[in-house]
């Protein structure tokens, strides 16, 4: 699986000062890259006994969330710290691509 | 897709919408005062103050100006009273098209008095009567709030103005359409209104009415089809309504407005408040969401709630992305409502329902939301 796709976002996530991108794979995303996520850092919340499950990994100053089976998820910055972005979107692709991730610099 | 986002802007239209905009590319464009042949087209903007005029409650139908919605309304309404922000009051429950002018607007900006709310959204009279002060001159009014659907008592808020001697405006953004207005029994002095919403208009139509009598100087200038070898005018007989006028969206808005007066606004206000009824007695038996308001209380076709574990934004988010019901998260661009209602800083998740939707499509919201309190609680 590979990222095929970066869009901003038309929701402002809240309108709280962050901003959203939706990432966009060339596939469905499944529990195994879901929970590969988890591994970023920050607080991780999956929600699986939903239809169709929702994740979502929170850290001070981003949020990825989505939902199981889609083919694209949102990354959300604060406004303060967009150089985020860049730092998600390289850990997601890694995940992607299937790289064994153990840690990230934070 | 189950689209329950009317509070920003209505979906579906009614079939007479559609009809006018698909006709509206097959006549001759019509243009006020501005052609001395006679193409066959009716004055489809005289036609629509009228039918505007009777939904709000309105005899000065020549007063009402069309304008690109509420906020451009808003906008020219404060700034063309001229009445210092520091002089007006305005309720929490207030859209920031009416509190970002005030504070931006370099001719009038300043802090107005902000009449708090309680968790409902309700603004109680004797509270607004505390915030009036010697120099108060205008009293804002958001007459059904966008986030909980509270609707003011609006009598009793006039019954208030007049004994003051303030100026009322009403911001009947949520309202027009959905809920009965009566802006001359209430005696209001302006009142903005959007055709988007449940006018059933389309996006970029709306306008105001200001009572005549009152000073009010126009935002912009410029040709009016009227009278074209005259540069300035004096106050008394300025005119508000410059450039060409947004055709196709008149359109829109007075074939809404002809479904609503078919339809009768009462009657659609008992059939949303039966379903809101319904969202409300069903989302209160779940324990993992709180309801910022009671059937009661709240009885416009909004409301808002939050699950508990998340955020507001990630509820609107499975809604959208597991179940396809499109609500909408956040603050509401109504900021300060959100703190009496402790919902900051992320806010809401509110639904809105129009005239439009199904019974089936409410039972499968109710559904999805039990499923998510299920999930998270």
């Amino acid at each position: 699986m590979k990222i095929v796709d970066v869009k901003e976002s038309g929701e402002r996530c809240a309108e709280a000062g962050w901003f959203a991108w939706d990432i966009l794979f060339d596939g469905p995303m499944e529990k195994e890259f879901i929970k590969k996520l988890s591994v970023i850092g920050g607080s991780f919340v999956f929600l699986e006994m939903l239809r169709n499950p929702f994740f979502k990994l929170e850290a001070e100053h981003y949020i990825v969330k989505g939902v199981q089976g889609n083919d694209f998820l949102r990354a959300a910055v604060h406004r303060d710290y967009p150089e985020e972005l860049e730092r998600i979107k390289g850990i997601l692709e890694n995940t992607a691509e299937g790289d064994k991730i153990n840690s990230y610099p934070q | 897709m189950i689209y329950l986002n009317n509070a920003a802007t209505t979906y579906p239209k009614p079939q007479c919408v559609q009809d006018a905009c698909n006709a509206f590319f097959q006549r001759i464009p019509a243009g006020q005062f501005r052609s001395a042949a006679d193409t066959g087209t009716a004055d489809i903007f005289t036609q629509c103050r009228k039918k505007l005029g009777t939904l709000l409650g309105i005899r000065e139908t020549g007063r009402i100006y069309f304008t690109s919605g509420s906020t451009e309304a808003l906008n020219k309404i404060l700034y063309g009273l001229g009445i210092p922000a520091s002089q007006m009051i305005v309720t929490a429950s207030e859209h920031n098209s009416v509190l970002r002018p005030l504070y931006n607007i370099p001719s009038i900006q300043g802090a107005p008095a902000v009449v708090p709310c309680d968790r409902n959204g309700k603004v109680h009279p004797e509270t607004l009567e505390r915030y009036i002060a010697a120099e108060s001159r205008v009293l804002v009014v958001n007459h059904c709030s966008n986030v909980t659907g509270c609707i003011q008592d609006m009598r009793e808020i006039s019954r208030i103005a007049r004994k003051h001697h303030l100026l009322l405006i009403v911001d009947l953004s949520q309202s027009a359409g959905c809920i009965p207005v009566d802006v001359d029994g209430w005696m209001a002095d302006a009142i903005a209104f959007t055709g988007h919403k449940s006018l059933f208009g389309i996006q970029g139509s709306g306008g105001y009415y200001v009572r005549s009598g009152i000073p009010f100087r126009p935002m912009l200038f410029g040709g009016s089809g009227k009278d074209s070898g005259r540069l300035f005018y004096d106050p008394d007989d300025y005119e508000y309504e410059t450039g060409t006028l947004n055709g196709m969206g008149v359109t829109a808005l007075d074939a809404g407005a002809g479904y609503l007066l078919e339809k009768g606004v009462a009657h659609i206000q008992r059939e949303e408040q039966e379903k809101m009824r319904y969202l409300y007695e069903s989302l209160s038996r779940m324990d993992a969401l709180t309801l910022y308001g009671e059937a009661e209380e709240n009885k416009g076709p909004v409301l808002s709630f939050n699950v508990e574990g998340l955020k507001a934004a990630d509820t609107a988010y499975i809604l959208q992305n597991s179940y396809g019901i499109i609500s909408r998260a956040g603050l509401h661009c109504a900021p300060l409502l959100h703190a009496c209602l402790e919902t900051g800083p992320w806010g809401t998740v509110r639904i809105s329902i129009s005239d439009l939707n199904t019974w089936e499509e409410l039972e499968r919201f109710v559904q999805a939301v039990r499923e998510i309190c299920q999930a998270a609680g």
